[in-house]
């Protein structure tokens, strides 16, 4: 694991597709990176609720839909926006340099 | 037998005859994700890539529109019929201590526990063990599909396990239980499964909290944590909610435990004080949600909470839980709904 504060880059600008989102495994964290409208949103991959992947899930607007339970979370916030997840997503300070994506952790 | 691909994963295993494809993949060793184990909860969700499978039980809750569009089928119900290729997230908190074993029980003993709760006591003809807060699936002869019911007793052996089960009113299941099975009746037995097991590692005070047959899980993690080593500098309370005076019980078992009264601490609560029925009562009244925050209130955060019962229960106490700041890892339960 990353000591606390250090820089992780996930992946490229380019491998995220507005609008969508990709899981990318680092340092044994299992992430969702979000890309909406160029910007780019990280959370933990796996649902807070039960073992659904969120990369997998429904975007729309901000909120990301897992297709396993249908809980519904604020990307940019880890917010839960429907149930039945009542535990907050993790989410990471994310941040863009030289086209690559990077979040602290 | 039935061969079973995880391509992704590069890992094959064997599907025995009316098995179904989660509950084999326990049997090889596989942390398959999974919860309820009847097609209720939906955590053993895979993609089918190659091959046809149908389901155990016939048209599972769980299974939505975009299951059938995405070729997703719930594990603990899909049997395949012929080799199969399928994507599915294999984690290791999923693994089975002692591995899964279809074997039947038969019915040595019976024990009325409260008016509508009843002790059934099976001897496994193919002994196995389990962790304490684990569950097995009960066939019952005549009813179709399994059911599953948390044991409370704590066995090495596995030779014995024991059930405190709620009579649901007008259930094929329990009526069968309750009714027509037995002393020297046998059923089918399947397990052992679940992750709300005692975690003996967990240096914190244990938080009990029991309705309806949820006392089962809860006696036997607090049976199991009395006698642990690691455990014996901390302290475990026990809820128990029911609706009136006639449904509060655990406070017997938990008598018998070394400890009693001193580290170990027994709390029943009534939720329709205003009964009749409840006249004279002088535990606690409410929901055991909100005793739980009553008594426990910031220290909640820094202990490991158990807990089982009916659904709307379980939501509650999750709900006061996050809300009191218990971090996910000190809460469990096993989710049916």
């Amino acid at each position: 694991m990353a000591a606390a504060g250090e820089k992780l880059e996930l992946c490229k600008t380019a491998d995220v597709d507005e609008g969508s989102a990709i899981k990318v495994e680092k340092n044994g964290l299992e992430l969702a990176v979000f890309n909406l409208n160029g910007a780019f949103y990280v959370m933990d991959d796996v649902c807070s609720h039960g073992p659904g992947s969120l990369s997998e899930g429904f975007i729309s607007g901000d909120t990301i839909e897992c297709d396993f339970h249908n809980g519904v979370f604020n990307i940019k916030t880890g917010e839960i926006v429907e149930p039945p997840c009542m535990i907050p997503q993790k989410t990471y300070k994310t941040f863009v340099e030289n086209d690559k994506v990077f979040i602290e952790t | 037998m039935t061969k079973i691909t995880i391509p992704a994963a590069n890992i094959s295993f064997d599907v025995g005859e009316g098995d179904t494809i989660a509950r084999a993949a326990a049997r090889a060793g596989l942390g398959f994700p999974y919860e309820c184990n009847v097609g209720e909860c939906g955590n053993c969700r895979f993609e089918l890539l190659e091959g046809e499978v149908t389901y155990l039980r016939e048209n599972p809750p769980a299974v939505n529109d975009r299951d059938v569009q995405r070729k997703r089928y719930l594990g603990c119900q899909a049997l395949p019929h012929g080799e199969c290729q399928i994507k599915v997230p294999l984690r290791d908190h999923y693994k089975s201590k002692f591995i899964p074993l279809r074997t039947k029980g038969k019915l040595v003993e019976m024990i009325d526990i409260t008016h509508d709760i009843r002790e059934f006591r099976f001897a496994l003809e193919k002994p196995v063990g389990f962790l304490a807060g684990q569950y097995g699936l009960i066939s019952v002869p005549g009813v179709n599909g399994a059911r599953a019911y948390s044991m409370c007793n704590v066995t090495s052996s596995g030779e014995q396990w024991h059930f405190q089960i709620k009579r649901v009113p007008n259930g094929k299941a329990t009526s069968g239980l309750f009714d027509s099975v037995k002393v020297g009746d046998s059923v089918g037995l399947d397990g052992p499964y679940g992750m709300a097991y005692l975690r003996e590692d967990a240096p914190r005070d244990i938080l009990c909290l029991a309705g309806g047959s949820g006392l089962s899980p809860m006696i036997s993690i607090s049976r199991a944590a009395a006698a642990s080593a690691s455990l014996q500098g901390q302290h475990i309370h026990f809820i128990y909610g029911g609706r009136a005076p006639r449904d509060i019980c655990g406070e017997q078992m938990l008598k018998e435990l070394q400890g009693f009264g001193s580290r170990i601490h027994y709390h029943p609560a009534i939720s329709m004080p205003d009964d009749p029925a409840a006249a004279g009562w002088t535990g606690h009244t409410g929901f055991v949600h909100d005793i739980a925050e009553k008594l426990f209130g910031d220290k909640l955060a820094n202990m490991e909470v158990y807990f089982a019962g009916p659904p709307p229960m379980a939501q509650a106490v999750m709900k006061m839980l996050i809300k009191a700041k218990v971090p996910a890892t000190q809460m469990h339960f096993d989710q049916f709904y």
